[in-house]
């Protein structure tokens, strides 16, 4: 009876059908949402739980920011010897300087390090959409990390409506998160205090950067790399940005590092470029695993040089201009 | 606006709220300012070129009505040239250009076509065949030539099909934006259900298989062999789901608002023969060609060898349409040969099924048959896929190896993409054998319907690309 009369009026019968299939989505999200939620932040290894780890658990004296070069170039145990300091690698395979400096909000929030060393790449500054699609990896700490919100919001004009699922967070991550939680990632890969070795040898010749389109620099990445120096420097934390060495032919002067060593110049902050230092390449590709990866043993002789140019740098207005 | 971004599902609830809203004889309006409105998201400017070929076809329309005798096929002619002159300039001019320079370089001349710095306004060829169509129905006396500006307009930029098709005929359409649509919730309530499809194939699918395929492609020379056979069966599947997802979303925004478009896809891959993957692959311009090329050239009704060159030619043309390059015009041109030469061996073919007994064996047959067309469409689809025909080449030679290991960036990336597949193929399998029996989508329980309903959607959160970008088939 009551259906009959509905029918008689089917945009009240059509909002009310829509309505009950809207429940049924919620309660799906929900409760599937917050299991992912749940055994996301219950990893025990792989990237996602080095990235929880940065965000929430961090209390090393040394923290390394970067993308998969800083991964797979920076040695924690190397760092801790030398220095006398606890170190943790919280660079992130495919990351720019949006997950860095997001890493750096959540830490700056519990504590404040020490040293902290910035691996600059060109995606820090450059214009690149990926870039932004990237912001996807913030999105599981959106709702307990407030102070990343309006980062991850420059994913897109509605990323704030999309999430308001609790399923979103977490897309594509599924098997990612089982895997997380099974510890297959401890078997597959070693993970020291976040350094990943890699122990192939790039048996090829050096040759130029074949990607020579001229991309130009974005602004609000330009505007976040300051921030990051900035708010570094206002808490006193000892920052060093540095270009760490490639298997790359230098064609010319890279206007990315350029305006990196403006910026880090301008608030007196040291900017080592090692992109292309004779040292890394001159043995042909000894150190390296690929034209951008060092292999372990480049990655050992490259922190210990950094290590030693750290100790011996004064805070001088020149030093910056070295390299 | 693409159909898989938020600022869509905003533009056709409340387009779709004022159209119910308004009274039918103020719909029309709403209809033609909201298609601008969509196609103007986009490159605003290209309006223009839009409004050029619905002037031109608006005013030869009611001037091939009105003429007689050879009058009405100078009309036509000029309709037709306007059309194809606007896609020539537009689309093939920097084709011709490079093209006629290669050819004056070998003579050691100068190429007297200049390169233009012009972008292809989205969805050319779409609202181009759609407006051809019109000015030949109606030379051909099948249609009457529409008075109504605005409404004629409509019939062009109508929004859901208006940037990838389906490329409507005006007997099916034009009189449709004179009908009263009343608010149905059965209708509605299909129409949903058609888009909700639509973007499972597209996000979850269509933009999932397009990470491993362009991953593969586009550094083809650095991939193994089999990792490239991998990437282009998953770009069958892409290119498939992406273009019929766009179709399902374009049908259901228009049935919801009661508007019935012809159906696009049927099912292509289940088709036994390419030229029945043809009657199942994007209909719409399969039947364009059809009615105004090959019927057009004398179809079948001529001697065996010109049938063969129709036949031929009608396909060297498709690829043509879809695209300037090389690689498009050989992808058409082997769809051309594989049915030709199927034609040709059709006895040979039959007496070998006799022989081998295949005939006796009908499931084992029509499987057999089934993944051979698959393959075969496989194959042309590298060169679809490919930049370029050394591309194209380079792909084809290391598939020819069969050798070297399966890349995947990790382990999910090819769970996704499986998993995808499997799901495409269940559903339409279902569709495909077992028609009659229980369904999910339509079954009879509320909650069941329902919980489906909210699972697709929760899949498309769960598993969907949601920065996937654009449709392949807007290029063209």
């Amino acid at each position: 009876m009551i259906k009959n009369n509905l029918k008689k009026n089917p945009y009240t019968y059509f909002l009310l059908k829509l309505l009950l299939l809207a429940g049924i989505v919620f309660l799906f999200d929900f409760s599937i949402g917050n299991i992912l939620r749940h055994y996301y932040f219950k990893q025990q290894s792989g990237l996602q739980y080095r990235s929880t780890y940065a965000f929430e658990r961090t209390n090393e004296d040394i923290l390394i920011f970067g993308s998969s070069r800083a991964n797979h170039h920076y040695i924690p145990a190397i760092f801790e010897k030398e220095l006398s300091q606890s170190c943790y690698n919280a660079g992130r395979d495919g990351e720019a300087i949006f997950y860095h400096y997001s890493v750096l909000k959540s830490v700056l929030k519990r504590y404040t390090p020490k040293m902290i060393v910035l691996d600059f790449h060109n995606s820090d500054l450059q214009k690149d959409s990926r870039g932004y699609d990237r912001l996807t990896t913030l999105l599981p700490y959106y709702k307990t990390h407030p102070e990343i919100r309006p980062i991850a919001e420059l994913k897109g004009p509605f990323e704030k409506w999309k999430l308001c699922s609790a399923i979103y967070p977490f897309n594509s991550s599924f098997f990612t998160i089982a895997a997380g939680n099974a510890g297959f990632n401890k078997k597959r890969k070693e993970d020291m205090k976040g350094y990943l070795p890699i122990y192939k040898v790039w048996n090829k010749p050096i040759e130029a950067d074949p990607e020579t389109e001229e991309r130009g620099i974005d602004s609000v990445k330009k505007k976040i790399f300051e921030s990051f120096i900035k708010e570094c420097v206002e808490k006193n934390i000892k920052l060093f940005i540095v270009k760490s060495p490639t298997y790359i032919k230098q064609t010319g002067v890279d206007p990315y590092v350029t305006e990196a060593e403006k910026i880090a110049s301008h608030f007196g902050v040291p900017f080592f470029d090692y992109s292309h230092d004779p040292m890394f390449i001159s043995d042909n590709g000894k150190y390296f695993a690929d034209r951008s990866h060092m292999n372990n043993t480049g990655s050992q002789l490259f922190s210990e040089i950094l290590i030693k140019r750290i100790l011996d740098w004064k805070p001088q207005a020149t030093e910056n201009k070295i390299k | 606006m693409i159909f898989n971004s938020i600022q869509f599902v905003i533009f056709f609830i409340v387009v779709t709220s004022l159209y119910f809203s308004l009274p039918h004889n103020k719909r029309w309006l709403l209809l033609l300012i909201s298609s601008c409105y969509f196609y103007m998201a986009f490159v605003p400017i290209y309006i223009l070129i839009l409004g050029f070929t619905i002037v031109i076809d608006y005013f030869a329309g009611i001037l091939i009505e009105n003429a007689a005798g050879k009058k009405r096929k100078i009309y036509l002619l000029l309709s037709l040239v306007a059309n194809i002159g606007v896609l020539a300039v537009f689309k093939y001019w920097n084709f011709i250009a490079e093209n006629f320079s290669y050819l004056f370089k070998g003579f050691g001349l100068d190429s007297p076509l200049p390169y233009l710095s012009i972008l292809l306004p989205i969805g050319l060829s779409f609202h181009t065949f759609q407006a051809m169509s019109y000015t030949i129905e109606v030379y051909r006396g099948h249609q009457k030539a529409e008075r109504h500006f605005g409404i004629y307009s409509l019939y062009v930029m109508f929004y859901p099909q208006l940037v990838a098709g389906p490329i409507e005929r005006p007997q099916n359409l034009l009189h449709q934006f004179r009908e009263e649509h009343h608010f149905e919730y059965e209708r509605v309530v299909e129409g949903l259900k058609e888009m909700l499809w639509g973007f499972v194939k597209k996000l979850v699918i269509a933009d999932r298989l397009s990470l491993y395929v362009n991953s593969v492609y586009n550094n083809a020379d650095h991939h193994s062999g089999l990792s490239l056979i991998v990437a282009t069966i998953f770009f069958a599947f892409q290119i498939y789901c992406d273009f019929s997802g766009y179709s399902n979303i374009a049908i259901g925004a228009a049935k919801v608002m009661g508007f019935k478009l012809m159906t696009n896809f049927n099912r292509p891959y289940f088709s036994r023969s390419i030229a029945e993957f043809w009657k199942r692959w994007h209909i719409s311009l399969s039947t364009w060609f059809r009615d105004y090329l090959y019927i057009t050239l004398g179809g079948n009704k001529v001697s065996i060898p010109r049938w063969y060159f129709n036949l031929f030619f009608v396909f060297l043309i498709s690829g043509l349409w879809h695209g300037a390059n090389w690689t498009f015009i050989i992808w058409g041109a082997l769809n051309g040969f594989y049915l030709v030469f199927a034609l040709i061996t059709q006895g040979a073919r039959d007496k070998i099924n006799d022989i081998t007994g295949l005939t006796r064996l009908p499931l084992l047959h029509r499987w057999i048959q089934i993944i051979i067309t698959f393959l075969l469409t496989c194959f042309a689809w590298v060169f679809f896929r490919a930049n370029n025909l050394d591309h194209a080449i380079l792909i084809i030679k290391k598939m020819a190896t069969f050798k070297g290991p399966i890349w995947f960036e990790n382990g999910s990336m090819l769970m996704y993409s499986f998993g995808a597949i499997f799901l495409l193929l269940a559903v339409e399998a279902k569709q495909e054998y077992f028609k009659s029996s229980f369904s999910l989508m339509n079954n009879k329980n509320w909650l069941v319907r329902n919980a489906v309903y909210a699972l697709l959607i929760i899949l498309i959160f769960l598993i969907g690309v949601f920065d996937g970008g654009q449709f392949i088939y807007f290029q063209f």
